[in-house]
């Protein structure tokens, strides 16, 4: 069939509900189009066709255009909500970028933000929607807590300990739902959402329960020592960033080099014919998601201690959306996802610096992210269609 | 366990059933036509915040619950635009609803003030002559909404089964190239779905709030609009099995309350995970029985591209 026909009933309302569809009444329209080349601009009718490709500066420029339109609502919902417009440019760039303490504050919030992009990446490449990063989170950090708590091993293998308990009780807690997966075919998206919140209230039962610090009324543990805290790289940088820029590379040599990142590729692209090549498909998918969960425990283990220094009941909101958008604007790539937490981790500064002075509640971050991913899924429409014009007096 | 608090938990248990029926239904309206709405618990919110709005300025509960499933319908429209017209992935776009929703929610209660404002609700209606009854009478004494509830799943159950605008919604869920070629508008279609369903979806979240609670609390679904998407897999995308299986889901959330009253002494957190628990539970319970695999509507999450070929 000649591409010009296929149209979409969006661009074409009454094109299917008035007439039966006959093969006579397809031709019926090919023949006038051409002879009316000249119409009024009110009639003109477009079709919509799938594009094979777009050159990648065009796609870039879409994606741009998406990124400013997503900033650009940002802005007036932050105007609506009471920040002076000409402050913002001055909140946003000048103030967190340039500004020394501000810009240590953005690396040392990107630390479990990087983590969790990683952890999201990893994930989707294998197809598998973990949406249970936050629970990962918590167990991550339970896991080192316990190790901090319970004194296991001596002092100078304390923290490597704590370390390996965040990796395995992040990976045990996704565990489960991706043998329900890969065994009974059990929803993930369910599955992982359902155990965040078991873990979150699992997390309340410790923080106001048996391991409540004594010396306070507040509902967290009692401070690690100074030993179980990540050190301090010099210059206020923390050492978490460290760690979460080694997991980068990592990933990144996982995704791109190693041969499970080719095996991943296949995976995504298709798994029956995957498996049919003779590429471990459940292997694959059981290895990257099991490596997902750990890093979303090391993200736990870098809020706890990196940040905290002890368990705290709320550490971990804000981060699993977080983690799903940074996969999601970084197309699953470890070293994109890198450059997208710095940034979401500087809105996350600058939000809490909104909150200070300008009395905007903290969710104006949840709904800017939320803007700039919808605006960008659907530039993605502009990428993969393309409008094209063809003749209005045939379509009726 | 004496006679008494069975009674109790028994009675209140519609009150805590009805969110997830009117949520589950909505989303069988927008699953039967195709479209996967994983932005239930974010269009929650945002009925529970219209109603509770509505009824600190207008004060009318009716009309409270009626702007809400308005503003739930609205909200829907960026999720129905981008799903159906722009085709973006239907997970992503869920996702994406539900997190707007729960930092615009968010915002809009804290900046309106309507946090922890505590409102009037409507009051219990007794069933008659059954409400009369002695002792079980207590059982017929519920709110509006509880008796509302069955006629609407009726009516829903009828439109699918016996009427041919149900048959066509159906068959757009089912299998839309077919639909397409007989004439059905798959995009029409499934715009209607999607506002109709998010209507009722935003109905269940305002009952929550200006029926049940009576104040707005940020975030205050607490996962239920989750739980109602995975109660629709367990209802195997059925009107009726979906409200008994609300009427489980509202059992189990209504012991709670009951056994704290009754002096049963409990870790309180691990209580409060039962409904999450069960959830996975009857995730697992449906996949292990695998029964009626083939009730989930053919097109489920697959956006309709006519320009492409299958």
């Amino acid at each position: 069939m000649a591409d010009a026909s296929l149209m979409a009933d969006m661009a074409v309302p009454s094109s299917t509900s008035s007439t039966p569809p006959k093969a006579s009444s397809a031709v019926a329209h090919e023949a006038p189009r051409n002879a009316q080349p000249v119409q009024p601009l009110a009639r003109r009718r477009y079709a919509l066709e799938i594009r094979q490709h777009m050159p990648w500066r065009w796609q870039a420029l879409i994606l741009a255009a998406a990124l400013l339109a997503g900033f650009a609502i940002s802005a007036a919902i932050l105007i609506a909500a009471g920040v002076p417009a000409d402050e913002l440019a001055n909140e946003f760039v000048m103030q967190t970028f340039f500004d020394g303490q501000n810009f240590r504050a953005v690396l040392f919030q990107a630390a479990p933000m990087i983590l969790v992009g990683l952890a999201g990446c990893v994930a989707f490449r294998a197809r598998f929607w973990n949406l249970g990063l936050e629970g990962q989170m918590i167990w991550g950090a339970i896991g080192a807590t316990a190790v901090s708590m319970w004194q296991i091993g001596p002092e100078n293998l304390r923290l490597p300990l704590m370390f390996i308990a965040a990796i395995c009780c992040g990976l045990l807690w996704v565990l489960g739902p991706a043998w329900l997966k890969l065994k009974l075919g059990v929803n993930e998206i369910i599955s992982t959402l359902m155990l965040n919140y078991m873990a979150a209230n699992f997390l309340l039962h410790l923080v106001y329960g048996s391991w409540k610090d004594p010396k306070d009324n507040f509902p967290y543990s009692p401070q690690f020592r100074l030993f179980e805290r990540l050190p301090e790289l010099g210059a206020g940088i923390g050492s978490s960033i460290l760690l979460a820029g080694v997991v980068a590379l990592l990933a990144w040599w996982l995704a791109s080099v190693s041969r499970m990142g080719l095996y991943l590729r296949f995976v995504d692209a298709n798994p029956r014919v995957a498996h049919a090549s003779g590429v471990p498909v459940r292997r694959t998918i059981y290895g990257a998601v099991l490596l997902s969960g750990a890093m979303a425990g090391l993200a736990g283990f870098a809020v706890a201690a990196g940040q905290e220094g002890r368990l705290t009941q709320a550490f971990y909101q804000g981060y699993g959306f977080s983690g799903i958008l940074i996969a999601f604007l970084a197309r699953n790539n470890p070293l994109a996802a890198t450059v997208v937490a710095l940034l979401v981790a500087a809105l996350f500064v600058t939000g809490r610096s909104l909150q200070v002075f300008y009395q905007v509640p903290f969710s104006m971050v949840q709904l800017i992210q939320a803007v700039i991913v919808v605006c960008v899924a659907s530039s993605d429409f502009f990428i993969r269609h393309r409008l094209r014009r063809v003749g209005g007096e045939a379509v009726q | 366990m004496n006679g008494g608090i069975v009674l109790n938990w028994l009675a209140s248990t519609p009150d805590f059933a009805v969110p997830y029926a009117l949520a589950a239904l909505g989303l069988i309206i927008c699953e039967r036509a195709g479209v996967l709405a994983l932005g239930a618990e974010g269009l929650m919110l945002v009925g529970a915040l219209a109603g509770i709005g509505a009824q600190i300025v207008i004060g009318q509960p009716a009309v409270s619950l009626v702007l809400a499933m308005l503003a739930a319908s609205v909200v829907s429209v960026l999720f129905a635009v981008m799903v159906i017209w722009l085709r973006v992935n239907q997970v992503i776009a869920g996702l994406a609803l539900v997190f707007f929703c729960q930092g615009l929610t968010a915002l809009v209660g804290s900046m309106a003030e309507w946090t922890n404002h505590a409102t009037e609700g409507i009051g219990a209606m007794g069933l008659w002559p059954l409400s009369l009854l002695p002792g079980v009478g207590k059982l017929f004494e519920q709110n509006a909404m509880v008796w509302l509830t069955p006629p609407i799943f009726g009516a829903v159950a009828w439109f699918f089964a016996r009427t041919s605008a149900g048959l066509r919604l159906r068959a757009v869920g089912e299998n839309p190239q077919a639909a397409d070629a007989a004439g059905i508008r798959v995009t029409a279609w499934r715009f209607a779905a999607v506002l109709a369903g998010s209507a009722l979806v935003g109905l269940a979240g305002a009952y929550i709030s200006v029926v049940s609670t009576k104040l707005w609390i940020a975030g205050m679904t607490g996962g239920r609009g989750w739980i109602a998407v995975g109660l629709v897999i367990f209802a195997r995308w059925s009107p009726w099995k979906a409200l008994a299986g609300a009427l489980l889901f509202g059992c189990i959330e209504a012991l709670i309350p009951q056994l704290a009253a009754a002096g049963v002494q409990l870790p309180q957190y691990f209580v409060m995970m039962t409904p999450y628990a069960v959830t996975l539970g009857v995730m697992v319970w449906v996949a292990l029985s695998r029964r009626g695999a083939d009730e989930e509507p053919g097109a489920l999450g697959q956006p309709y591209v006519r320009e492409e070929r299958r």
